[in-house]
C-alpha cells in the first residue's frame, strides 16, 4: 500500500486557522475558550481536544520581521517514538498507508507517549485518561477522502497524496523558492525518525527551531537505551536467574541443616 | 533437642515481610507487563491494563512505606562486619555448599545482607522515578526521560535479586520458610546456618 503524506508548503499559509476549525469539527470536539495576549495565537497549545495548531512565530530575522506560521500535528513519523514507549498492544498502531493512529480503547493512560514523542504532540486527557493527537483523518483516507485540514485550506499550502509524490513536489518547490532569493529554503521531513508523513517546506529551513519544529528529531535516548540494551539484558537477568536457580537445585541442590 | 523451637523473627516482623512481599508482588507484575507486551498477561490477570496503570503504582508507595519500616527495624542488622566480607570473598564455595573456609554468620548472613542494601537503594531509585512517572502531565520532560530509562534499570537489579531471595528460601534452605511464616527455626538449622546468632542468643 502507497504511504500518504500531508505537505505543508509554510510559505502559502496565509494564519486564517480553517484548518483547525476543520479539524475541530471532523473529529467532533468540544469548543475550548482561546487565550488572548495581542497576538494572533489565540489557542496556545494542542490539547487533548485540539489536535492541529497553527504557531504564530513573530520575529527578526536579518533585520527583518518575519512572521513564521506553521502548522503544527503529529508528524506520522517512520520510527515513531510514541508506538516506541507505548507498553499497551493495540494502542497505537501504523497503518499499511502509514498514518500513525491511537486506539484510545486499549490506551492505559500512562503517557509513555508523550515522553517518547520528539515533537511533544500527544496529549493527556485529565477526564478520560487517555492519550489523544491528530489521526491524519483515518477514517477519511480510509474510504477516500482527504484529511479534514487539508480539505479547508483556501490557499493550498497543505495538499495530500502520496508520500512520493508530495516529497518531489517539496523538493520542487524548495528549489524553486531558492531561486527566487530564499538561500535558505528546504524541505523538512524528519530523517531521524525514518522520515515522517508530513512534510514541510520551509523558507528558513537552516533554523526549524524558529517555526517550533526541533532541528534533530529522533526517539529520546533513554527510550532507546531502555528499549535496547536495558530490555535485553532485563531479560537475561530475568531468564537467566530462573534458569540459574533450576540448573543449581538439580546440580547442588537444598542445603541440608545439620544434625547435632 | 529435636522438638526445640527458637525464635527467629517476631510476628511484627513476619507480618511486615509478608505484606511488603505482596505489595511487591502485585507491582513485580504489573512492571512486567509495562516491561514487555510478553508479559501482558499479568495485566490482564490483575485488573486490566488501565487498573494495573491506576495501582502499580499505589502498590509502589505501599511498598516503599513498608520498606521504609524493614529498613527502621533492621538497617543496623544489616550493616557487614568483617566476616561477612571474608563471606562474600568465598560466597562461591557457599554455592555449592562447601563449608571449609566459609566464615559463620551471624542472624543474617552477608549475601541476606546484600539483598537488603540491593532492595533498599533500588527502592529508593524506583521510588523516585516512579512519581514522575506517575503524573507526566505535571512533570518536566527532562525528568521524564531520566524516569523512563532509571525507573526499569532499578526494577531489573530488585527483582533479580528476589528471584534469587526467593529461590534460596524456599528451595535451597529448608526450614527458611517456615522461619518467616511461623517464626521458629530448630536448634539445629540455627546452629547450621547462622552459628554466630545461634551462640549469640543460646
Amino acid at each position: 500500500m502507497q504511504t500518504v503524506a500531508k505537505l505543508i508548503d509554510t510559505t502559502l499559509c496565509i494564519g486564517c486557522k480553517a484548518c483547525e476549525v476543520a479539524c475541530q469539527e471532523w473529529n467532533d470536539q468540544e469548543f475550548t475558550m482561546g487565550v488572548f495576549n495581542n497576538t494572533y495565537q489565540t489557542m496556545p497549545d494542542l490539547a487533548p481536544n485540539f489536535w492541529n495548531l497553527i504557531k504564530f512565530n513573530e520575529l527578526e530575522i536579518d533585520g527583518a520581521q518575519s512572521w513564521l506560521m506553521a502548522k503544527y500535528q503529529c508528524m506520522h513519523c517512520a520510527d515513531a517514538g510514541c508506538i516506541a514507549a507505548c507498553p499497551a498492544p493495540g494502542a497505537i498502531m501504523r497503518l499499511p498507508n502509514g498514518i500513525v493512529d491511537f486506539a484510545q480503547d486499549h490506551c492505559i493512560g500512562c503517557g509513555y507517549c508523550i515522553t517518547g514523542c520528539p515533537f511533544d504532540v500527544p496529549r493527556l486527557c485529565a477526564k478520560t485518561k487517555k492519550v489523544y493527537k491528530c489521526s491524519l483523518c483515518s477514517d477519511r483516507v480510509a474510504v477516500g477522502l482527504e484529511p479534514s485540514c487539508i480539505k479547508a485550506c483556501p490557499t493550498s499550502c497543505l495538499t495530500f497524496g502520496s508520500r512520493d509524490d508530495l516529497k518531489f513536489a517539496a523538493d520542487k518547490r524548495a528549489a524553486d523558492l531558492r531561486k527566487s532569493g530564499f538561500q535558505q529554503a528546504g524541505v523538512y521531513d524528519g530523517p531521524g525518525v525514518g522520515g515522517t508523513n508530513v512534510i514541510y517546506v520551509l523558507k528558513h529551513a537552516d533554523r526549524p527551531t524558529d517555526y517550533g519544529l526541533p532541528k534533530n528529531p529522533s526517539i529520546p535516548w533513554t527510550v532507546q537505551l531502555w528499549k535496547g540494551p536495558v530490555k535485553l539484558l532485563g531479560n537475561l537477568v530475568f531468564v537467566g536467574g530462573l534458569l540459574a536457580a533450576f540448573v543449581h537445585f538439580i546440580r547442588v541442590g537444598p542445603k541440608e541443616s545439620h544434625d547435632e | 533437642m529435636s522438638s526445640a523451637r527458637v525464635t527467629r523473627f517476631s510476628s511484627a516482623e513476619r507480618l511486615t515481610h509478608w505484606l511488603t512481599a505482596i505489595s511487591f508482588l502485585y507491582a513485580g507484575l504489573s512492571g512486567l507487563a509495562i516491561w514487555s507486551r510478553r508479559m501482558w498477561w499479568a495485566a490482564i490477570a490483575l485488573g486490566g491494563g488501565e487498573t494495573v496503570r491506576a495501582w502499580h503504582p499505589i502498590a509502589g508507595v505501599v511498598f516503599a512505606l513498608l520498606l521504609a519500616t524493614m529498613f527502621r527495624r533492621w538497617s543496623a542488622q544489616m550493616r557487614l562486619d568483617a566476616d561477612d566480607k571474608r563471606w562474600l570473598a568465598v560466597s562461591h564455595k557457599y554455592a555449592v555448599h562447601q563449608e571449609g573456609g566459609v566464615p559463620e554468620s551471624g542472624r543474617f548472613n552477608a549475601g541476606q545482607k546484600m539483598l537488603f542494601w540491593l532492595q533498599s537503594s533500588s527502592a529508593i531509585l524506583l521510588f523516585a522515578s516512579g512519581a514522575v512517572l506517575w503524573f507526566p502531565e505535571l512533570m518536566p520532560r527532562t525528568l521524564r526521560l531520566a524516569a523512563i530509562l532509571i525507573h526499569p534499570i532499578a526494577s531489573v537489579a530488585s527483582i533479580g535479586g528476589i528471584i534469587v531471595h526467593i529461590y534460596m528460601s524456599t528451595l535451597v534452605v529448608p526450614g527458611a520458610l517456615r522461619a518467616m511464616l511461623r517464626g521458629w527455626v530448630t536448634p539445629a538449622w540455627a546452629a547450621s546456618h547462622h552459628a554466630k546468632w545461634f551462640r549469640e542468643i543460646k
